[in-house]
């Protein structure tokens, strides 16, 4: 107790207790920084190139393998980077420029769906990115784009085209207002009427869904506005159609007609 | 005898002072650059660099850029190089480690990078000149920008403690990719440095 007590002791704890706490320096000053980062890129370079190359070859092989080997309407699409309704696995790849490394296929029998391997990064055709592709006996039957709107799928070669497209991507836009309006948001319901009436003109849906909610909005003037306008697509619309039945009857008549020449004749 | 000890006092005495005054002279010395001096104990070459090589390792360890020629049929991502904000209390200069990180992402043949702000306006600047002073072969053509399919941000933080001549200086740097098209963060690299700084009891 005395030894403990001593006042070198006491010195020494006070001295100890000044120094604050024991430092464990991972750098000392004046010593060299060590760094390995030189030889880390020139791995990365190794590594990158190999994997570039693989990928290439691979993205190469399934491309000459697909247009040797297509129709001329799916090789116009792999040309086009567009996928197609009846393309074959290898022709998906080709179309979207990519390997087997993108995606990752799931199914059993003849029904098969090939989504993106990485969820943040899908693969892209030329018209956008896609969310799944649907083969039925090998043979694509659908496939879906992941867009704006949400998910727009493509079953038929009239989906595919422009104005399937746009068709599309309007409803979307009608639904999403729709739920908007339901929902009060009647600023947000007409953005997104009038961006589906830029995608898709003159349809007389939308025009009443706008004119309706100018109304509710209490924008009397245009809302008349659109409410004749309204009119005027469907008397253009009823034109169309009675055009379109008399044109119908007009061949019905005339395959009557032909038809009792024939039994007279017999 | 007297008048011969003055004059021998003051000949010293200007000896001394000649001699004190030839130690001050300004003195340099070329050092490596990977040899670690601290003087003041703010922010200086030694972390940038330990930042930029442990960013840089980070960077490369993670399989971002291969996920992404994975997914893109072996094309190689497009980085550009946005803001890293100082939010630390000292000045510090961030673009000697993110330059340090352009040319390893450059360098590895890994990432492809693309100029951003004034730089980009720069080069705008002069294809557009291009277009009314250069010849209709030689000049580059509008509109034929790659765009990029990353974004790369980040920030430095510090915390400082200090009690008496002593302090505790702590910074973080974070740096990340950013996905242009979803927002959503493809890779977050992160460094730490703590220093200790005791300044002297007795100042000259």
């Amino acid at each position: 107790m005395k030894r403990i007590l001593s006042p070198v002791g006491v010195l020494a704890l006070l001295v100890t207790t000044g120094c604050g706490p024991r430092l464990v320096p991972v750098l000392q000053n004046g010593q060299m920084i060590p760094t390995n980062t030189d030889a880390a890129i020139a791995q990365a370079e190794v590594d990158t190139r190999a994997e570039q190359t693989r990928l290439a070859e691979a993205v190469a092989n399934t491309t000459t393998d697909a247009l040797a080997s297509c129709a001329p309407a799916i090789c116009d699409a792999i040309a086009r980077g567009e996928l197609a309704i009846g393309m074959s696995e290898a022709d998906v790849l080709a179309a979207t420029r990519t390997s087997q490394d993108a995606w990752s296929v799931r199914g059993s029998g003849g029904a098969s769906v090939l989504t993106p391997a990485h969820s943040a990064r899908a693969p892209r055709d030329g018209v956008g990115s896609i969310a799944f592709v649907s083969l039925q006996n090998g043979r694509v039957s659908g496939y879906t784009y992941r867009e704006p709107n949400g998910l727009r799928m493509v079953a038929s070669s009239a989906d595919a085209s422009p104005q399937g497209r746009a068709r599309a991507q309007a409803d979307a836009l009608l639904t999403e207002g729709d739920a908007l309006a339901a929902a009060g948001q009647l600023d947000l319901a007409l953005d997104r009427y009038d961006r589906a009436d830029v995608i898709r003109p003159n349809d007389s849906a939308t025009t009443l869904r706008i004119a309706s909610t100018l109304d509710k909005q209490l924008r009397p003037i245009e809302a008349i506005l659109r409410y004749q306008l309204f009119i005027h697509q469907l008397e253009l619309e009823k034109i169309e159609a009675r055009g379109e039945a008399a044109a119908r009857m007009a061949e019905a008549i005339a395959r009557a007609r032909e038809r009792v020449v024939i039994l007279d004749r017999q | 005898m007297k008048r011969t000890a003055r004059a021998l006092r003051t000949l010293t005495l200007c000896a001394v002072v000649f001699l004190a005054a030839a130690g001050c002279a300004r003195q340099v010395t070329r050092i490596a650059p990977e040899q670690a001096i601290d003087l003041s104990g703010r922010w200086n070459d030694v972390d940038s660099r330990l930042v930029a090589d442990a960013i840089i390792q980070q960077s490369f360890a993670s399989d971002w850029a291969a996920n992404h020629m994975r997914a893109e049929g072996g094309a190689l991502p497009v980085v550009l190089v946005g803001t890293v904000r100082n939010r630390s209390l000292e000045h510090i200069p961030v673009n000697t480690f993110v330059s340090d990180l352009e040319r390893a992402y450059v360098n590895s043949g890994q990432v492809r990078v693309v100029v951003a702000g004034a730089e980009r306006d720069e080069v705008r600047d002069e294809r557009l000149d291009q277009q009314q002073n250069a010849s209709a072969g030689s000049r580059a053509q509008l509109a034929m920008e790659q765009g990029a399919s990353y974004i790369l941000q980040g920030e430095i933080q510090s915390i400082e403690d200090r009690e008496g001549r002593r302090r505790v200086v702590f910074y973080q740097v974070d740096v990340s990719l950013v996905d242009l098209q979803s927002n959503s963060r493809v890779w977050v690299g992160q460094h730490k440095i703590k220093k200790y700084v005791a300044d002297p009891r007795v100042r000259i």
